[in-house]
């Protein structure tokens, strides 16, 4: 008995010696250098990849509220350094820093405009193959410098990477960009027709400091940047993708004296691709369910004819919106939408005849766009306070 | 004749020990994904149906002989002579397998969980606890067997319900693309895997209770394991569409991908926890059948002074076979599955066949047990 009670207690005492970690494989958290958001760019000297990877200040975090001593105090280091490929430029960032890089929590990534427009392809791999790196890091173009991007030091948070990431998050208020992770993003890319998108960020001057901003998406053809949706487009992209969740509707009263806003509450899309005699066509078809969120007209609009008419100019409005993203993409010979995977999964043995001149085919196709909108509700008003 | 295995065990768990030795496959399906892509939930469904005939045999041939193992049946069967030369064939096929089946768990740490750990630490660590395990006799595994099948099922139903939104259906569209060739070695690499490995428990079958019931249950363990490798297989492609192929370990990517409300992430770990513990079930079955059926062969009386020298063998050899994981991968799905063929396909059928013909064991040696 009290042998195997004495042997019970030395394997109790051994469990925490052997279960705590191997040797050499240990790291403190103050031996690692956590990295939130990183950018990869140019260096326009000498031709090779500026990296810049936004490492977090443990010890400044939460203390700049406290007792208001450094306002240059950022809680955040943006460390660049330049290598020839990403891995490469990563090592050489310890020279810097003195501690590994650990990119488990990195949230962004941002692509310089240079070198999206060059190919994303051999600056992508990394990402994806590192161990420590989650395929849930989103992808972002921006507009200037990348690093600029990454300095902009936010009013309300205190990391501009998690700023961004936030930003991105908050894209169902207004559905006029969409976040993409690298996972999306290699989705589009291995697809043979499919054309990748991924945000813009830029930097706008704001009054004290400088504000970042999501302005659109970039459009990809394989993976080399060949333009851009500016907001309506980029919504008339999420409506055919079925992935509104919300927004402003601003519609011309019909009087033509003001305008109405519309918040969207419910989008629901059906895309069915057909082939006739070789002509493609795509019916688009959208229920939208949405609330009169705002009048800006003396007309008073609560009413059910205004209603009506309000539906009729609703609809024109999105199908403008559509129509817009796809006259770009046509142009573009860029296939956003994702017509052709829905081609080749539905006509999967006609598709073959097909898909090698696809770029050829793509502006030919007919998009027949039903939207079928209805105004549920006008909030607290059932007039509006006009004067009497 | 004796046995070396006095334990015996019951119906059910035998049920539980093929489901997790099936399910202790999770990690192997993908050498199919990389055949077959969005095809692979076809060539799951299909390398099933196929196998259950065989596996069928195994179970059966098991039952004519109550209380003994694949290495007496061939003496019975083939003589001494031929019976020892395919029973050592079966101890190489036992052999060579364990060890890579210790290599993926090398590699499944060394790529995703402690990637700065020496890779023959784990092989050591991990061939130890089978070790361990093994030397408590098949009772221990028998009974422990329900956890595991259990932990994997919850791991695999989980993640996929966490993964519900993440999910496109369409991704399975069209639904047959690829030249047959391709999927024809996607089921070959189905059989010659997670089914016809299977044929493991030609050492475990004989040591079930004579109410074990043993086709029936057999047959449902099997089928209960390749249940948790359809919806695996389901989940990654639904979820990772066209990218599953690109990956080292789809499994693991798709529940990185899991997130709920930013609170439920990193869920991979749970994916870590379940393969870890099945491939763990899965060698001990394998190095358990490995001890018994070299013991028998040597004319031991227990395989206890085997247990380390065996493990010490195959930490070595699933340390230096291969350079990387793509050498595994290569041998196993181009190789690996030709020269366990016969063994799963033509042995074990034709083994019945010859029993059922010459009425054996009835005529011969049928009241030793």
């Amino acid at each position: 008995m009290t042998k195997t009670l004495t042997f019970k207690v030395i394997m109790c005492l051994l469990v925490p010696l052997l279960l705590s970690g191997c040797l050499g494989g240990g790291t403190e958290i103050n031996d690692l250098e956590i990295v939130v958001g990183m950018g990869v760019d140019k260096d326009k000297d000498t031709g090779k990849i500026l990296l810049t990877a936004q490492i977090v200040r443990e010890g400044e975090i939460g203390s700049n509220s406290g007792n208001g001593g450094g306002q240059n105090a950022k809680a955040f280091w943006n460390v660049t350094a330049t290598g020839d490929t990403i891995f490469d430029a990563i090592r050489e960032m310890t020279h810097k820093t003195g501690n590994r890089l650990f990119v488990s929590h990195n949230h962004v990534v941002i692509y310089g405009y240079n070198i999206a427009e060059e190919g994303l392809q051999e600056h992508i791999d990394f990402f994806l193959r590192s161990h420590e790196m989650r395929p849930t890091a989103f992808i972002l173009i921006a507009e200037c410098d990348v690093s600029a991007v990454l300095d902009a030091k936010p009013e309300t948070e205190e990391l501009p990477a998690m700023n961004i990431a936030k930003l991105l998050k908050s894209h169902g208020y207004t559905s006029h960009f969409i976040e993409v992770n690298l996972k999306d993003f290699i989705s589009c890319l291995m697809s043979p027709t499919t054309s990748p998108v991924a945000p813009i960020v830029e930097v706008t001057p704001g009054e004290e400091s400088e504000d970042i901003y999501i302005s659109g998406m970039a459009i990809f053809k394989n993976d080399k940047m060949v333009g851009k949706l500016n907001k309506e487009e980029t919504r008339g992209l999420l409506w055919v993708k079925g992935k509104i969740k919300s927004g402003v509707l601003l519609v011309p009263s019909p009087g033509k004296q003001g305008k109405i806003a519309l918040e969207i509450l419910e989008a629901k899309t059906k895309v069915t691709p057909k082939m006739e005699n070789g002509k493609i066509v795509m019916d688009v078809n959208i229920k939208v369910d949405t609330s009169l969120a705002e009048q800006a007209t003396i007309e008073n609009m609560t009413t059910l004819p205004g209603f009506e008419k309000m539906q009729k100019i609703q609809e024109e409005v999105i199908k403008h919106e559509i129509m817009a993203a796809f006259e770009k993409s046509k142009e573009l010979k860029a296939d956003i939408f994702g017509f052709g995977e829905m081609l080749h999964k539905k006509y999967s043995s006609k598709w073959n005849a097909i898909k090698d001149n696809w770029d050829d085919i793509y502006p030919d196709i007919v998009l027949n766009i039903d939207v079928k909108a209805e105004i549920k509700k006008a909030d607290l008003l059932v007039k509006a306070p006009v004067p009497g | 004749m004796t046995n070396i295995e006095k334990g015996r065990i019951s119906g059910p768990q035998l049920l539980f020990l093929v489901s997790g030795f099936v399910q202790g496959s999770v990690m192997l399906i993908d050498f199919a994904v990389g055949m077959a892509e969005k095809q692979t939930w076809m060539v799951i469904l299909a390398g099933l149906l196929v196998s259950i005939p065989f596996v069928i045999s195994y179970a059966a041939l098991a039952k004519r002989f109550p209380g003994m193992n694949v290495i007496q049946i061939n003496d019975i069967i083939y003589g001494r002579i031929l019976g020892k030369l395919l029973s050592i064939y079966y101890i190489f096929f036992l052999f060579i397998t364990l060890s890579f089946n210790i290599r993926d768990v090398g590699e499944l740490y060394t790529i995703f969980l402690m990637p700065n750990t020496p890779f023959i630490f784990f092989l050591a660590v991990f061939t130890a606890t089978c070790a361990y395990a093994v030397s408590r006799g098949i009772e221990v595994l028998a009974r422990i067997s329900y956890l595991f099948v259990i932990t994997g099922i919850f791991v695999s139903i989980s993640t996929t319900i966490l993964l519900v939104d993440k999910m496109d259906f369409s991704n399975f569209l069209p639904l047959f693309e690829l030249p047959f060739i391709r999927i024809f070695q996607g089921i070959h690499i189905m059989v010659s895997i997670p089914f016809g490995e299977t044929i493991v428990f030609l050492m475990i079958i004989g040591y079930t209770n004579k109410d074990g019931n043993v086709i029936k249950n057999t047959l449902s363990g099997l089928l209960l394991g390749a249940f948790s490798l359809f919806i695996v297989a389901v989940r990654n492609t639904a979820v990772l569409g066209i990218t599953q192929t690109i990956w080292t370990a789809p499994s693991f990517q798709s529940t990185r991908l899991i997130d709920i409300g930013t609170v439920l992430t990193r869920m991979d770990f749970l994916v870590g926890i379940a393969q870890t513990v099945l491939i763990f079930f899965k060698c001990c079955l394998f190095f358990y059948a490995l001890l018994l059926a070299v013991s028998e062969i040597l004319g031991l009386k227990s395989y206890m002074p085997l247990v380390l020298p065996l493990a010490g063998i195959e930490v070595i050899i699933a340390a230096t076979v291969f350079q990387s994981p793509l050498d595994h991968a290569e041998i196993t799905q181009n190789a690996g599955i030709i020269y366990s063929l016969p063994l799963m396909l033509v042995i074990p059928p034709l083994t019945l066949l010859i029993a059922k013909i010459r009425r054996l064991p009835e005529s011969k040696g049928g009241k030793v047990t």
